[in-house]
Formats: C-alpha cells, structure tokens, sequence
C-alpha cells in the first residue's frame, strides 16, 4: 500500500471543507459532502488499522514533501493514531447526521459545514503528525475552526462563555510556541522521532539539558488545559453546554481526547526520561487523579443534564492520564481504549441528551422524569451510553479502566489507583442518578402555566436523524464492548509502542537510527549502552549537534536490540496483535529522494553541500508560506 | 479621509501595490517574500483604495463575495499539494524544473511550489478584505460607539458608505 | 544580542501579562497579540545550534552554526548561514497570530453589539441559558428542535 495514502485521512476533510464554502447555501449537498467525506475517512482509517495491526507494519509513515525524516513533517499512522482517528471520523459522522436534522437551517448555513470539516481536518492532523510544531498548526487549525463553532448561533451567554475558551487557548497556543522554540533550542530538533531519539541518548549518559524538565512542563499545561485536567478543567462545564448540542457533543467527544492523545503521543516517547520523568509523571499523576476527583463530584453537583455530562468529560480524559502516568503498557493500552470508547460515548450521551431536551422545556434535570413512560427507547439508548460512561462491565468503557486499574496496582500505585475504583464507584452513582431524574423518576411537579409548553414538548416529533446518529453511535460502543478483542488488540499495540519508542523512532527515521538504549525507560533505569561508553558518547555528541548525521559510527548491530523484544505480558489475557517488535521493522517503503546518509560521524560535503542546503528550506508547514530566509543577515 | 489629495494618490498607489504584491509573492521561493506577504500586500492595497473611494468602488472592483476568493486559493494549494500523490509521491512534493525556458532567450528556476504560494496569496487577500470589508460594515452601519468597537481598522475605514 | 532579545521578550510578555489580567476585552485582546508576539520574538532568541555545546566545537562555533548545518560548517560561504527552520516557524506562527487577531476582534464587535458590554464582570453576569435559575429567565431553545 502507498504510504501515501494516509496524508487522505486530512486531505479528506480538508477538501470537502472547501467544496461546502461556495456551496453554503445548499445545504443538502453540504451535509451530503460532509456526510461522505466522514465515511471515507472511516472506511479508510479503519482499512489502515487492519492492515497496520495484523501484518507486516507496526506503523505506516510519509514525509510531506518527500523530505526525509528529522527535516520534513512525518505523518504517522500507528495503532494509537489510527484508533484515534477512527474513533473521531465515526463521531463526526454522527455529529453531523444529528445537525442536519436539529441545528436550525440559519445557523447551519453561517458556515458550520466548513467548520465541522477544517476542524475534524486539524483533529486528524494533530493525531497523524509526527513534528512538534507541525502539532501546534494542526492544533490551530482545530481551534480556529472550533472558535467558530463555539459561537455559532451568537447566543448571548455563547459569546460571554466563548471568552473562556478562546482567551486560555489563545495564551496556551503562545506558551506551546515558545515551548516549541525552547526544544529546538534544547535538542536541535523538533520531529518527535528525532527527539526521542536524542533524548534518549542523553538521558543514557545522564546528560539532559537544563530546562528539559520545565519545557516539559509547558508543554504539559498546553496538552492539559486543551484536555481539561485539574487545575484548568474549569473553562470546560462553561463553554461546552452553550453551543447547539451536535456541536457540544462534537467537541466533547473529538476535542478533549486531541489533547489527551497528545500527552499520551509525546510524554511517554520524548519527554519521560532521565531525571525528567520523575517530575513529570508525579505531575500527571497527580493532575490526573484530581480530575477524576473533581470529575466525578461535579458530575454529581451540577444539577443540569449538559453540566453534568461535561463534568463525564473531564473523568475520562483523569482516567486516561492516569494510565499514561503508570507508564505500563497494559496500562497504556487501556487509556489508548478508553479513551477511543469515551469519545464515542460522550458524544452519544450528548446526542441523547439532545434529544431529551426536544422533549422536555429545558436541560434542568428538576424538570425531568417520567420520560420512561413516553420514550423507552431513548431511555435504553441513553442509559446504555450512561453505562459505558461509568464503565460497568458489559459495556465500552469497562475494559479499558479494568486495565488501567489492574497495571496500577501491579505497579504500586496502590493508593491512586484505589482512587480510581473509587471514582469509578461514584460515577456509577451520578449516572443513574442522571437517568433516573430525567426518566425513571416521577413526573416532575409542572407549574399550571408551563404544563402546556411541557405537554406540547413531550409530544414533539422525534427526529429521525438525531435517532439515527444515537443508534449508529451505541451500536459501536455496544461492538466495542461485547466484542473487545480487535480494539482491545489495538490498543494494546499502541501502549506497546508508545512505551517503546525504538519501534517509533526506526519506523520515521528509518532502522538505523535506533537510540542504543531503546528500552521501555520510566521506571527501570535506562541500561547502560551495549557498545560501551565511548561509542555513545560519540553517538550523543553528534546526535545533538548535528541531527542528520543521525547514524552513528559503527552501525548498530542488531543484536543489542534483541533485548526490547518485550517478553509476553502477563497481563494480557486478550489475544492482542503484537506489535512487531522486530529490530528491523518494516516500515513500509518510506519515500526518501534523498541518499541514505553516510555512516560517518563527521558531517561531510555531500550532505551539506549547495545543493542540500537549497532544498534545506523545503521542510515547511504545509499551513503556511515560507521565507527561506536564505539571504545572509546583514 | 474623503480628500481630493488621498483619492488621488490612492489611484496611484494602489496599482503600484499590486504589482509590489505580485512581485514580492513571486520571489518568494528563494528569497525573503512568499504568498503570504505578497497576499497582504494586495489587501492593503486594496484597502487602500477601500479607505479612498468607499465601500461601493471596492464591490465595483472585487464584484464578489471575498470567500470566493478564498475557496480559489485553496482549492489551487490542494491540488498542487495533490497532483504529486496522483504520480504517486508524498503530498506536497515540489516538481522543480531548473532551467525552463520562456521564450525570448531566458530561462527561469521553476518550481510548482509557486502554484501554492499563489494560492496562499489568494486566500490570503480573500481573508483580510472579507474580514476587514465586514468589521468596518459593522462601523458604518453602527457610527462608532465610545464604549464599544475596537478602532483598529474600522475608525479609519469609514469613508463615505455613499 | 540574545540578552536584548530577552529583554524585549520580557517586555511583551510582561506588557501582554498585564493586559490579560485587565477586565476590559480589548485589552485582554491586546495582551494576546503581544502575547503572540512575545512567543514569535522568543523562538528567534532560540535561532541557531542546540544550547548544549559539542565538545569539540569552539564556543563561537556552537553559537552560530544552525542545527541543519551540523557541528561542522562545509564550507566558508555557509559559515555566516542563519538557521532558517526558526524563521519558518515564525512565519507560520505570524500567519496564525493574523488569523485569530481577525477573528478575536470580530468576536468582540459581535459581543458588543449583541450584549453591549466589553467589560468582563457584566458579561460574567449574562445569564446561562443551561443553569437553573436561568431557565425560566430565558427559555432555553431546545437545539433538537425540527425547525
């Protein structure tokens, strides 16, 4: 298969973005494009994760452009981000099946097609990229697209909450600039392989830059305030309840998951090494277990049904980090699946809860009740999308907590994780008291004067699309819950490979660049470099300094790797697609124009000659035009 | 802003403009420049011209809604970065032809990198003129209000709305 | 030359952390812009080879060479070769800076006009149409209604 191929997975939704801008106004032949394009990019990324999870490739990689790996921008489909961006294209779909029925045609036509589209197009970006700063670009173009969405349909408490969100994204979008500027200042580099590559090295040779740690920082707080983690969850139960409702259940499905996905993609592979990781993983853990926390509480206090749903939000994203903090790859694995399930599940919570709102006069769940007796099947449809919230076990979002909660405790995070249970416990709790206040519940006492409007609202015709779309949804949590296996295998692949980044590295910047110590590094010191001190010294210095002449002096031979070969997990009681932990993988044929480099430290003329140095500035955003900048200072 | 002397100079100016916009955008391959820059160069020219003869010469001058122009841009940067994937290279792969000739004895460094630029030059001019003709529409209609309106742009863009 | 730079870096941060902190939008408006430019002008401090210096190279050397031109640099003509990956990267922030300055001040003429205030407390107090106090105040329009 062309490696290629996965650059459609953005160039899909991009393109029907701008087949909706002149076509506003025909707003069947927008849905229609949008609807199309989500199901391509599904079939696709699906088709992409079979060949990726059961053959010959643990990742497919292309390089913009043609430019080789640590100059040009990677994209990278591996088993994390292909569930992810399977995951995402299924909620998109849904999303807008359910906007084409409920969003009021006005609204509809003020661009929301082209929105949904450039949104979903820097959503699969950020999960495809393999470039820090590349990452930053697809971020904007998810926020950009998603600011406007926000304030779609002008409600005024839309645009007071809108602040919220815009204004924390905008100074986060500046402090993950200047974090992106402090990598390339610290390593030279700012392709996530390449990264981890010199981190690694660094760390073997206890020789990380000071700083390291605090960039590691910054980034975190940008990933996290995206993702909605503690201290900066706050933003979240404000803004998201405000917009039309197939919009809030987009963004809480697609939106908070980008920046979880980004911490589980990047802090594993670059940043958790050396004397980083302890600080590091002490923070995510922490952040982590206090979202769950104040998740679950605010799920119980918020006394309206969208708040509360938000608040369901924020209790996924505490799981998954906390998953990513344990550092195991069982672990990992169960974030990576529940986070996949949870964004299908939120969504589906937010459709559902879409369609109470048609049929009661407001999303106050003191109005609520009795709707059982009305609409049984939006009741069972509601409460199975509730279930897989809290994780009970014959749904979606069992497994993946069950992982996360089994590592911890094999790992000893006994306390945390007996938080996590906890947690669990509660969210049982708020879901049912979510279902039985606006279903099971008597009906609610209805004031003379509103018992018209109530009457008249619960009579409403259900939409047929916003049914649909709630189906389509639950039926995939129902697959993904009865029948594990594949996603479970999926997933476990990818905590495989996020908590090996040899395999990452070797499948962007090809087999020779494999870091000496490619060990799975958190909590196991890394161990000392099987060719001896001086051979990684040289290999670190040149690493550093000169990032293409990213092979070292002596090739590796392909015995010290034999070591990553994970032995068989214990915990893996799933038949699970390994993740070819091959020392040579086989990547898939990576387009390089450019020669191999030569395998001598010393950077010679024919890298670096004219003619290279000319192509040097084709590495570029794709987003952007570019000055070269190839004239001298004055 | 309505003076004889600026309405005057803008007719001068502005096509002077354009043409910096179209030159600096076409050397932008090697040299500092690139559609980007050239692209709002070509809106403050046309800008320009907005802030001198008034919103109506502007529709006069542009007879369509900006996001047309906007679509174009991309739709010209999609299919360059597409047409390499179609011959089966990575997306965005620049077909550079060193010496192509021209005619009349020259030859020039091609590289279909500038149908990009050109398209960002497009969107680029589409942007700022939809979003400025639209922020000063909201100044003309609303006369500008002490509390309320940023006066970046807008204050000075009011001109005669005729 | 980096300690003016980190001089003017401190100045925009600074100027835009004041901003922020205001309760008027345009300001907070502003202070995002510079913010933005802060950001820009910190990543060209960054410009030029990795803070971690070669052991074989002179100090002059690891200052100057750009990271793609590694520790060695080939020839004389390329000694004086300015990284140009860190100016691309501004560039690209440049353009995003542009593009959310637009819709940043149009979000703010939009607000003005549909709730006539810019100052944070009183848009603080607009109702939430999802809270409970503020249903009844103003009803809240079911979004799956078929229109």
């Amino acid at each position: 298969m062309n490696p290629s191929l996965i650059v459609l997975l953005v160039i899909i939704p991009a393109a029907a973005g701008l087949i909706c801008v002149p076509l506003i106004n025909r707003l069947n032949t927008c849905r229609l494009v949008g609807v199309v394009g989500f199901a391509l990019n599904l079939g696709l990324a699906l088709s992409l994760l079979g060949a990726c999870s059961q053959g010959d490739t643990s990742a497919i990689v292309t390089q913009l452009g043609g430019w080789s790996a640590p100059y040009g921008i990677a994209l990278v489909f591996d088993a994390l981000s292909g569930l992810m961006v399977a995951a995402a294209s299924l909620v998109a779909l849904a999303c807008l099946i359910h906007a084409s029925g409920s969003l009021p045609d006005p609204v509809e036509r003020r661009y929301f097609h082209p929105l949904v589209n450039f949104m979903m197009a820097g959503v699969n970006l950020s999960f495809l990229t393999g470039d820090l700063f590349n990452l930053f670009v697809a971020f904007e173009i998810m926020l950009m697209a998603s600011y406007g969405l926000l304030v779609l349909g002008r409600g005024k408490a839309q645009l007071a909450q809108a602040y919220k969100y815009v204004l924390l994204n905008l100074v986060a979008s500046a402090i993950f600039v200047i974090a992106a500027g402090m990598v390339y200042g610290l390593l030279g580099t700012l392709n996530l392989a390449d990264m981890a590559r010199i981190t690694t090295e660094l760390a073997a040779r206890d020789a990380l830059p000071a700083g390291f740690t605090a960039v590691g920082v910054l980034l975190l707080f940008v990933f996290t305030l995206k993702a909605g983690v503690f201290p900066l969850w706050f933003w979240l139960p404000d803004t998201y309840p405000t917009c039309p409702i197939a919009i809030t259940a987009l963004f809480g499905g697609v939106l908070t998951k980008v920046g979880g996905y980004a911490v589980a993609r990047i802090f594993p592979l670059v940043f958790l090494v050396g004397d980083a990781a302890a600080v590091l993983q002490q923070i995510i853990l922490i952040g982590a277990v206090l979202t769950m926390a104040v998740g679950v509480f605010g799920a119980l206090a918020y006394r309206t049904l969208r708040r509360s749903l938000a608040m369901f939000i924020i209790v996924g994203v505490g799981y998954a980090l906390f998953g990513v903090a344990v550092g195991e790859p069982g672990a990992i694995g169960g974030s990576v699946f529940y986070m996949a399930q949870s964004m299908i599940v939120m969504a589906a919570a937010f459709l559902a809860c879409g369609l109470i709102e048609t049929h009661l006069t407001s999303d106050d769940l003191s109005d609520g009740g009795g709707l059982l007796k009305t609409h049984p099947w939006l009741g069972v449809l509601f409460l199975i999308g509730l279930l897989s919230i809290a994780g009970l076990p014959p749904t979606s979002g069992f497994y993946g907590k069950f992982a996360i909660i089994r590592d911890a405790l094999g790992a000893g995070f006994t306390w945390t994780a007996l938080i996590a249970i906890g947690v669990g416990a509660l969210s049982i709790l708020a879901v049912l008291r979510i279902w039985c206040e606006s279903f099971w519940g008597p009906d609610p006492v209805v004031q003379p004067r509103d018992a018209e409007a109530r009457a008249a609202a619960l009579a409403r015709e259900p939409s047929a699309s916003g049914y649909a779309a709630l189906v389509l949804l639950i039926a995939a949590a129902l697959c993904i819950g009865i029948l594990p296996q594949r996603v479970v295998g999926i997933a476990n692949a990818a905590g495989q490979q996020v908590t090996d980044p040899g395999a990452y590295i070797a499948a962007v910047m090809g087999p020779d660049a494999r870091p000496p110590a490619a060990e799975s590094h958190h909590d196991t010191p890394a161990p000392a470099p099987a060719h001896g001190h001086d051979a990684a010294h040289d290999t670190g210095h040149d690493a550093t300094h000169a990032p293409q002449t990213h092979t070292p002096a002596a090739p590796h031979p392909p015995a010290p790797e034999a070591q990553t070969d994970p032995t068989p997990d214990p915990h893996q009681d799933l038949p699970v697609a390994q993740p070819a932990p091959d020392p040579v993988p086989d990547v898939g044929p990576v387009p390089t124009p450019e020669p191999e480099p030569e395998p001598e430290p010393a950077p010679s003329a024919p890298r670096t000659g004219p003619e290279f140095r000319v192509q040097a500035h084709g590495q570029q955003m794709a987003a952007a035009p570019h000055d070269p900048a190839m004239e001298r200072r004055p | 802003m309505t003076s004889t002397l600026f309405k005057t100079a803008a007719r001068l100016i502005v096509p002077l403009t354009l043409i910096f916009a179209a030159y600096i955008a076409m050397r932008g391959h090697n040299s500092p420049g690139g559609g980007f820059i050239g692209g709002l160069m070509a809106s403050v020219g046309l800008i320009l011209y907005r802030m001198a003869h008034g919103r109506a010469a502007l529709l006069r001058l542009l007879p369509f809604h900006p996001r047309v122009l906007v679509a174009l841009g991309l739709a010209i940067a999609y299919v360059t970065a597409l047409v390499p994937l179609a011959l089966g290279q990575p997306l965005l792969t620049s077909l550079v032809i060193d010496g192509l000739y021209i005619g009349l004895g020259q030859t020039i460094h091609f590289a279909s990198a500038v149908f990009f630029d050109i398209g960002v030059l497009l969107v680029v001019v589409g942007v700022t003129v939809g979003m400025i003709q639209r922020l000063s529409e909201e100044v003309d209609s609303q006369h500008i209000k002490e509390s309320g309106c940023p006066t970046t742009a807008a204050s000075s863009t009011g001109g005669n709305p005729r | 030359m980096t300690f003016v730079m980190a001089l003017c870096v401190t100045a925009c941060v600074g100027v835009s952390i004041y901003l922020l902190l205001g309760r008027d939008l345009k300001g907070v408006a502003m202070g995002v812009f510079l913010l933005g430019h802060g950001a820009n002008l910190s990543i060209m401090a960054m410009s030029g080879s990795p803070v971690l210096p070669a052991e074989n190279a002179t100090a002059a050397e690891s200052l100057k060479a750009a990271p793609i031109l590694g520790a060695h640099v080939p020839s004389p003509a390329l000694a004086n070769m300015v990284d140009p990956l860190p100016q691309a990267l501004i560039l690209t922030a440049i353009v995003i800076g542009f593009a959310v300055m637009g819709f940043l001040l149009t979000l703010l003429i939009i607000t003005n006009r549909s709730t006539g205030t810019l100052v944070v407390d009183r848009l603080a107090n607009e109702p939430v149409s999802t809270t409970r106090t503020d249903t009844r105040a103003e009803p809240f329009l079911p979004s799956g209604t078929p229109s």
